[in-house]
């Protein structure tokens, strides 16, 4: 089949992004059946793609028996997402954790392990333990490339997805996209999609001024969120945005996970500890947020406190794995862990499930609200998934995809749609003069800065949206000298997607919550009664962006004296007096 | 030369009898795309190009390989006289993680001297757990360089069997490393404290303070609980990170006789050391340790507090 | 709306007497996320084309050659 004369790939299962949960998706479609065709399209390398390019420090998450339970770890959830999670899911990732780590373990990536061979876990929170090092983790990716060979997996490097397509029964049927250095369009025609493209990390500015300083790798920009949304998925909690604590400066992260066990620690401008809750939440962020702004701020990390042995083992992994630039910044600015404590500040903000609760709404299976279309990984509405839970989560993916996908026959695809879907994206190329993406992009992200970044004030919010719809109003002088700059063209329609997503889901909830990720501050409380639900967003039958709420499921798990405890942990005003 | 179906391992084949050492480097590199097992046969082959650059290039692409068809080629690179070449053979030897791999390294064992070559064939053993690995592990553990004892002591702390104690106990006590002696230390753990204890409480001495640590961490998860006074010393050493080891294994033994020095430790100038003091006392839940847990709800760090709060609600929950 | 270029200075620095890209390696360029790495029509080797770099390492980790330095981009240092 041919549609505008470029021929149409078909295929059983699509994944789209070859990061963390997507190769992890296709192996396990592959395992499930190795005759089905199953192709991975990335719009970077697989080899070197997504969050965990450089391997990943630590597993921040893993409910290890004898250590943790996962009936604990789905009630800490619930509690530090205050009670707004889909329990069920949260469920099917803590029970399929461990004999993740055992698989991947099997795999040969490197977990920390004690003398005996048993796992080295570290206590981080306060009730549970939940964190397991991986001071050599940065064979990951490496792993991960011999597993998609080994099981044959189609590789599809340097396309990116534009458009997920339907068919007339409103089920998947593919995608279309293009060559991000031939600019040659793609479509593959699939039975099931599981789309695992990270976060939408590249809406804000982060404080360098930087575009690409961002706290995710900046080509999770957004693109799975925007396809999503545009195929009619509902999107959850978006609201609920990802602000991270991090090196001022330098998007390398906090390193509580790392450092905690050894002893270091965040600090304010007086070598004191200030954080009164636990670590998963938005509160933390919250009680980071009013630090950095009071006078006993800014943030720092402290670890010159810590004997020679202890940061040199702090430093071999710190500037080995994840960000490891992270030691040539210090060296730049003279700054040594020994002498003085580090400069942190607060991330701009993003959608990330795996350290908030946004993303595309999906269940315990791995589906969301369209047919065949199943999310994975940061991308994806299961809260605080992190690593682990892309992984996890990309199996459950792999599973449910193979079994729809061999339930149907050959989708019918809509001609109509991916002639105009061409013309989208051989737009910005046609055009000699106009806007150029990085401009435009410059733009909606410092918009995103000035008027959606928390405390958020409803009149700004409003007056934010309204400056981001204007920014849409120029996409028709949008315009690309080659193929690479149309990458980024087609990538800054993704973020004005976000960013109007961000500033709409934010308005809708008139309340606060999570605390700094939703901080209203007209709306100082949290309201139980009007807002204990997931919040909606997806295109109406108009092809508008509407709201709703989903009821939250009912609870695996009671919350009973833990709730009590983790009170007990937290400073008790969220408002920022 | 070997022809190939697969026509791009063919091209990569080719690509690797050129007589520009670059060219060869390359389809080495190229090797790493191909989804073909026998891809592996040509990197066998690199491995022995005469050139260096094209060996290290072979070595550093090993791990992206089921090593185990080459378990036989990494040991023979692990003689290699680049040292590139050598050290990505170990590493890809450690990720083996097949059974069938332990003949081979056990025999290349029996005939290694070079304690580089010894180390790495001793860690890739570890993780195999195979009981032929006891004796040349015990043999190893008096070799003469620590690196080769260290990595003795790990494979049989992995092999957790009762009769290598006494040699795991004389290296954690008397072994000159003090790397060597923190692992033999960690090690004692598949113990029982009556096989182990005297040696681990011994080990709160030891003169360099990782040692201690380590012996202190032991100590609490064999619930040694007749190291109890030996820990309470401890809670005096002079670097905070051994007291506060020691006062978590307190905490875990719940020696209710420690929870005075518990309370001194909660005074304690280091914040890090008063948040394990606390976190001990409402481990422990002893009322007498009430009054230095209600002090440490005003502790000026909130860490302190917080665990304040909760030691209370344990110590509540006990009353 | 008429366009203008402009200058940057670059993070990424190629050694070209090292870089083999002219033997057919494309390590680096392969490996970047972001695509900012590409031959130099002139020279025949790698360089950086376009000032987007994520400073994240793989181009100068896996380059078989040690040609690639990534330094911290200036607006961060």
């Amino acid at each position: 089949m041919k549609i505008n004369d470029i021929p149409v790939i078909d295929t059983d299962v699509l994944v789209i992004g070859g990061g963390t949960a997507g190769p992890m998706a296709a192996v396990t479609a592959k395992e499930q059946d190795p005759n089905l065709r199953v192709i991975l399209l990335e719009k970077a390398n697989v080899k070197r793609s997504g969050a965990i390019s450089m391997g990943m420090d630590g597993l921040n998450n893993a409910v290890v028996p004898g250590h943790a339970t996962p009936e604990q770890y789905v009630k800490e959830i619930t509690i530090a997402n205050d009670g707004i999670v889909h329990q069920p899911a949260l469920m099917a990732y803590a029970t399929r954790s461990f004999p993740m780590i055992e698989k991947l373990d099997s795999w040969g990536v490197h977990f920390q392990k004690d003398e005996t061979g048993d796992y080295d876990m570290k206590k981080v929170h306060h009730l549970g333990t939940y964190v397991l090092p991986m001071p050599e983790g940065h064979n990951v990716k490496k792993i991960l490339y011999r597993r998609l060979r080994r099981n044959r997996v189609e590789i599809e490097n340097r396309y990116t997805a534009t458009r997920l397509l339907k068919d007339p029964d409103g089920n998947i049927a593919g995608m279309i996209g293009v060559n991000t250095r031939t600019a040659e369009p793609i479509i593959i025609r699939a039975k099931a999609v599981i789309m695992a493209t990270g976060a939408a990390g590249r809406i804000g500015l982060p404080t360098s001024g930087y575009l690409f300083g961002t706290y995710e790798n900046p080509a999770n920009n957004g693109d799975g969120h925007a396809m999503a949304y545009h195929a009619g998925a509902d999107l959850a909690n978006l609201e609920c945005f990802q602000v991270n604590p991090l090196l001022k400066d330098y998007n390398g992260p906090a390193c509580a996970y790392v450092t905690g066990p050894l002893g270091g620690f965040t600090a304010n401008a007086y070598g004191e500890r200030f954080i009164e809750c636990d670590y998963w939440s938005g509160q933390m962020m919250l009680e980071f947020f009013k630090e950095l702004e009071s006078g006993t701020g800014p943030v720092f990390l402290k670890l010159d406190h810590l004997a020679e042995e202890t940061i040199q083992e702090i430093e071999t992994v710190l500037h080995t794995n994840e960000r490891p630039t992270r030691g040539r910044f210090h060296e730049g600015r003279d700054v040594n862990y020994r002498e003085r404590m580090v400069e942190m500040h607060i991330s701009e903000i993003g959608f990330c499930s795996g350290h908030s609760a946004s993303g595309v709404w999906t269940d315990e299976t791995g589906a969301t609200t369209v047919p065949g279309l199943y999310c994975a990984g940061d991308m994806a509405s299961v809260a605080h998934n992190y690593m682990l839970g892309a992984f996890v989560y990309g199996q459950i993916c792999g599973e449910s995809a193979v079994a729809f996908a061999k339930s149907r026959s050959e989708p019918q695809l809509d001609e109509g749609f991916i002639i105009n879907e061409l013309e989208r994206i051989q737009a910005p190329m046609k055009r000699a003069d106009g806007i150029p993406p990085e401009q435009m992009e410059y733009k909606v992200r410092r918009l995103v800065n000035d008027y959606l970044q928390p405390p958020k004030v409803t009149k700004k919010m409003e007056i934010g949206l309204e400056r981001i719809l204007a920014v849409r109003e120029d996409l028709p002088q949008l315009c690309a000298r080659d193929p690479h700059e149309l990458l980024r063209a087609m990538e800054v329609q993704s973020i004005i997607d976000c960013a109007e997503m961000a500033a709409r889901a934010s308005l809708y909830r008139t309340e606060s919550r999570w605390g700094l990720y939703h901080y209203r501050v007209d709306y100082p409380d949290q309201d139980d009664s009007e807002w204990f639900y997931h919040s909606r967003l997806f295109k109406d039958e108009n092809g508008q962006m509407a709201h709703g709420k989903r009821p939250v499921a009912d609870y695996l798990v009671s919350l009973g004296e833990e709730k009590d405890a983790y009170r007990k942990m937290r400073v008790q005003k969220a408002a920022n007096e | 030369m070997k022809t190939y179906d697969d026509p791009e391992l063919q091209a990569i084949a080719v690509k690797l009898t050129s007589d520009d050492p670059g060219i060869r480097r390359v389809a080495v590199m190229d090797l790493v795309d191909s989804g073909e097992p026998e891809a592996v046969e040509l990197v066998i082959l690199a491995l022995q190009d005469p050139d260096t650059n094209v060996r290290q290039e072979a070595a550093k692409v090993v791990d992206e390989f089921e090593a185990t068809d080459m378990a036989d080629a990494l040991i023979a690179a692990l003689s290699d006289s680049d040292e590139v070449v050598r050290n990505s053979a170990a590493h890809a030897l450690a990720d083996l993680k097949d059974p069938a791999a332990a003949e081979p390294l056990l025999e290349a064992l029996e005939s290694s001297t070079d304690s580089f070559v010894v180390s790495g064939i001793l860690r890739a053993l570890k993780p195999l757990r195979n009981s032929g690995a006891q004796r040349p592990a015990l043999k190893r553990l008096g070799d003469a360089s620590a690196q080769v004892r260290r990595e003795a002591v790990g494979v049989l702390g992995w092999l957790k069997q009762p009769e290598n104690l006494p040699a795991l106990v004389e290296a954690a006590q008397h072994d000159v490393d003090p790397d060597v002696r923190r692992a033999a230390t960690g090690a004692l753990v598949y113990a029982s404290p009556q096989q182990v204890g005297p040696a681990l409480v011994s080990l709160l001495k030891d003169e360099h303070w990782q040692v201690r640590c380590e012996a202190a961490i032991s100590i609490g998860k064999l619930n040694h609980q007749a190291a109890a006074p030996a820990l309470m010393d401890a809670t005096k050493d002079e670097l905070w990170q051994v007291r506060e080891k020691a006062v978590d294994a307190l905490g875990t033994l719940g020696v209710i006789e420690a929870i005075p020095v518990l309370g001194e430790c909660s005074k304690d100038a280091m914040s890090n050391l008063r948040k394990a003091a606390i976190g001990a006392l409402g481990t422990i839940a002893h009322n007498d340790g009430r009054p230095y847990v209600v002090t440490a709800l005003d502790d000026p760090d909130p860490d302190v507090r917080k665990l304040a709060r909760w030691a209370i609600s344990k110590l509540d929950a006990a009353a | 709306m008429p366009i203008a270029n402009h200058h940057s200075s670059v993070p990424v620095i190629v050694d070209e007497d090292k870089c083999i890209a002219d033997k057919g390696c494309t390590v680096c360029i392969d490996v970047c996320p972001l695509d900012v790495l590409w031959i130099n029509e002139e020279t025949g080797k790698a360089h950086m084309k376009y000032d987007e770099c994520w400073y994240c390492m793989p181009c100068e980790a896996d380059c078989p050659t040690d040609a690639v330095t990534v330094n911290i981009p200036y607006l961060l240092r």
